[in-house]
């Protein structure tokens, strides 16, 4: 029933938006990545760079202007967003992005673990899902195992994203897909957030894109880091090259390899 | 007063399956559907033709029904012609665009069934009777009421299984975060083609159900049915609570039975049938600025 992790295989991935037009705008410009089943890359750029471009290609919001996807060694290059998000779990920066304000939480619950399944006309929630939800939502230690019945918009920002990336994962998908998911939150609560996302990807071995302004937490975190600028990925390091870094050893790294002044302050503040 | 409680419960009653489709609409799916004021009309006219035309009243019905569905289902793919990709849910101009030009070509479609803009159906067989002759009773005043009653709750009861199923699950994310729900891999197109035909189908129960009730079908009929139907959800909302889909389902089916009854209070003392659609109107209104207002008033 689930999925176990699989390889992404990203080659020649070029995204243009409003072609033809003054507004043109060459948002990803030849992207080539190639990340073994498991692997958890974190993913770093300045503003307008790509990188959430590079997310949503991989998850098919939008049609590419050319190049391929290979999820698990399948070209879904042209499967529409619904039928690859079957296998692709993805977390938002908006944490009301991820989740349905006006149904309770079990009822949330009870979709994620629909993922990849046909829906049918059984009941939605049963006591053998109950039974799941209670035990996974115990883990996020937010108390929300007693409060099944609640609706999800009387719950906090943190509380929410919490739910977002138990409801991406709970399924057990092919990839994970983090687009600055804890940018959104108060420092402490995006602490417990980023936490728990370490957690959940160790503990499943998923495979792992996220997209983050915090260059700590790019370093912190993953068990590879790549650097986005115009476009392109300009820096692509192991596991090994970033243990020895430090935040300041990236930015000059940034420097050196885009030739310019880092354009975001946030990056320095974040950090 | 009496006369005026059980006209009230009549007309509430059969309009509720009408209500309840613009519940599912409007709340659930939140896609403000204007064929239901060609729907309505649209399952009298089948209905009548065929009753005139011989066929069982039972039969009749259930093909009034099946033609509101097909009317959502148009209105559905209407939609997914006219809008301009996955990610504009709250775009609500496509939604109603589709609408109208459904409701618009169903007024020609409700003529040609019919052949002409009335079909009486007096002195011929309808579903009361019918339903009446197979328990041995006649179908009139109340025991009529309890029947329509009864076909309200056990709806109700449906509707309520079928909003709590997997599917139901999906239709109803649908309309709270369409984003989300697709990013769980659902094809929100195919939920939203489906519930705006079972709302419809609803709609179409109503509008067959009142045609056999007054004794005729007109074009004409469902003219203002979106609005009558706001009006009943909203009262319905506002005076019995919304604290579950369950309950809530109930509280339209309330709000129906109100908003009839305040029309019947209405001509009761004196106004004009012709004026009955600028009060359902101005209602409306008042019901949907009183939060806006009071919260305007509390700020100043």
């Amino acid at each position: 029933m689930n999925h176990a992790p699989e390889p992404l295989e990203i080659s020649g991935m070029r995204k243009v938006f409003f072609p033809g037009t003054p507004n043109e705008v060459v948002a990803l410009d030849g992207i080539d990545l190639s990340v073994p089943a498991g692997q958890f890359v974190s993913i770093i750029g300045s503003n307008g760079s790509g990188k959430s471009t590079l997310l949503n290609g991989v998850a098919g919001t939008f049609p590419l202007s050319s190049g391929k996807v290979l999820l698990g060694g399948r070209d879904v290059t042209r499967q529409p967003e619904y039928v690859r998000s079957r296998s692709v779990g993805r977390v938002f920066q908006d944490p009301r992005a991820g989740t349905a304000p006006d149904m309770t939480i079990e009822e949330n619950l009870a979709i994620s673990l629909l993922r990849a399944k046909r829906s049918g006309l059984r009941m939605g929630v049963t006591n053998k899902r109950r039974a799941v939800m209670r035990e996974q939502l115990t883990r996020l230690g937010m108390g929300l195992e007693d409060r099944l019945k609640s609706g999800v918009s009387k719950l906090s920002g943190g509380q929410r994203q919490a739910m977002s990336l138990l409801m991406a994962t709970i399924a057990e998908p092919s990839l994970l897909l983090l687009d600055e998911h804890t940018a959104a939150l108060d420092p402490k609560v995006a602490a417990t957030i980023m936490e728990l996302t370490g957690e959940i990807v160790a503990e499943r071995h998923l495979t792992t894109l996220m997209v983050t302004h915090n260059m700590e937490l790019a370093l912190r975190f993953g068990d590879r880091l790549i650097m986005m600028h115009a476009g392109r990925i300009v820096l692509d390091l192991s596991s090994e090259q970033k243990a020895t870094l430090k935040v300041s050893d990236l930015i000059e790294k940034f420097h050196e390899v885009a030739g310019e002044a880092f354009a975001v302050d946030r990056l320095l503040l974040d950090a | 007063m009496q006369v005026i409680i059980q006209s009230a419960l009549l007309q509430g009653l059969v309009y509720a399956f009408m209500v309840l489709g613009v519940f599912i609409t409007f709340r659930v799916l939140d896609f403000p559907d204007l064929t239901v004021d060609g729907s309505l009309p649209l399952g009298a006219a089948v209905t009548a033709a065929l009753i005139a035309g011989g066929h069982s009243p039972l039969t009749a019905t259930a093909a009034g029904v099946l033609a509101g569905l097909g009317a959502g289902v148009v209105t559905g793919f209407l939609h997914l012609l006219l809008k301009s990709g996955d990610s504009d849910a709250t775009n609500y101009g496509p939604k109603l665009l589709a609408g109208i030009l459904t409701m618009t070509a169903l007024y020609t479609v409700n003529l040609r069934i019919m052949g002409r803009s009335n079909t009486p159906l007096l002195g011929v067989q309808v579903i009361f009777d019918k339903i009446g002759a197979l328990l041995s009773i006649s179908m009139v005043a109340w025991n009529l009421i309890i029947g329509l009653a009864v076909l309200a709750v056990a709806v109700k009861y449906l509707l309520d299984w079928l909003l709590h199923t997997e599917f139901g699950l999906c239709l109803q994310a649908t309309g709270d975060n369409e984003s989300m729900i697709r990013a769980m891999g659902t094809n929100t197109n195919i939920t939203r083609i489906v519930g705006l035909g079972i709302a419809n189908a609803l709609v179409a129960l109503s509008g067959s159900l009142v045609a056999q009730q007054q004794g005729f079908a007109d074009v004409g009929m469902g003219i203002g049915t979106i609005v009558a139907g706001l009006a009943g959800v909203i009262m319905g909302e506002v005076l019995f609570g919304v604290r579950s889909i369950s309950w809530v389902l109930f509280s339209v089916i309330g709000g129906s039975i109100v908003y009839r009854l305040l029309i019947a209070v209405s001509l009761r003392l004196g106004i004009a049938p012709t004026d009955l659609k600028l009060l359902t109107a101005a209602l409306v209104v008042i019901a949907l600025s009183v939060p806006t207002v009071r919260k305007k008033v509390m700020h100043s």
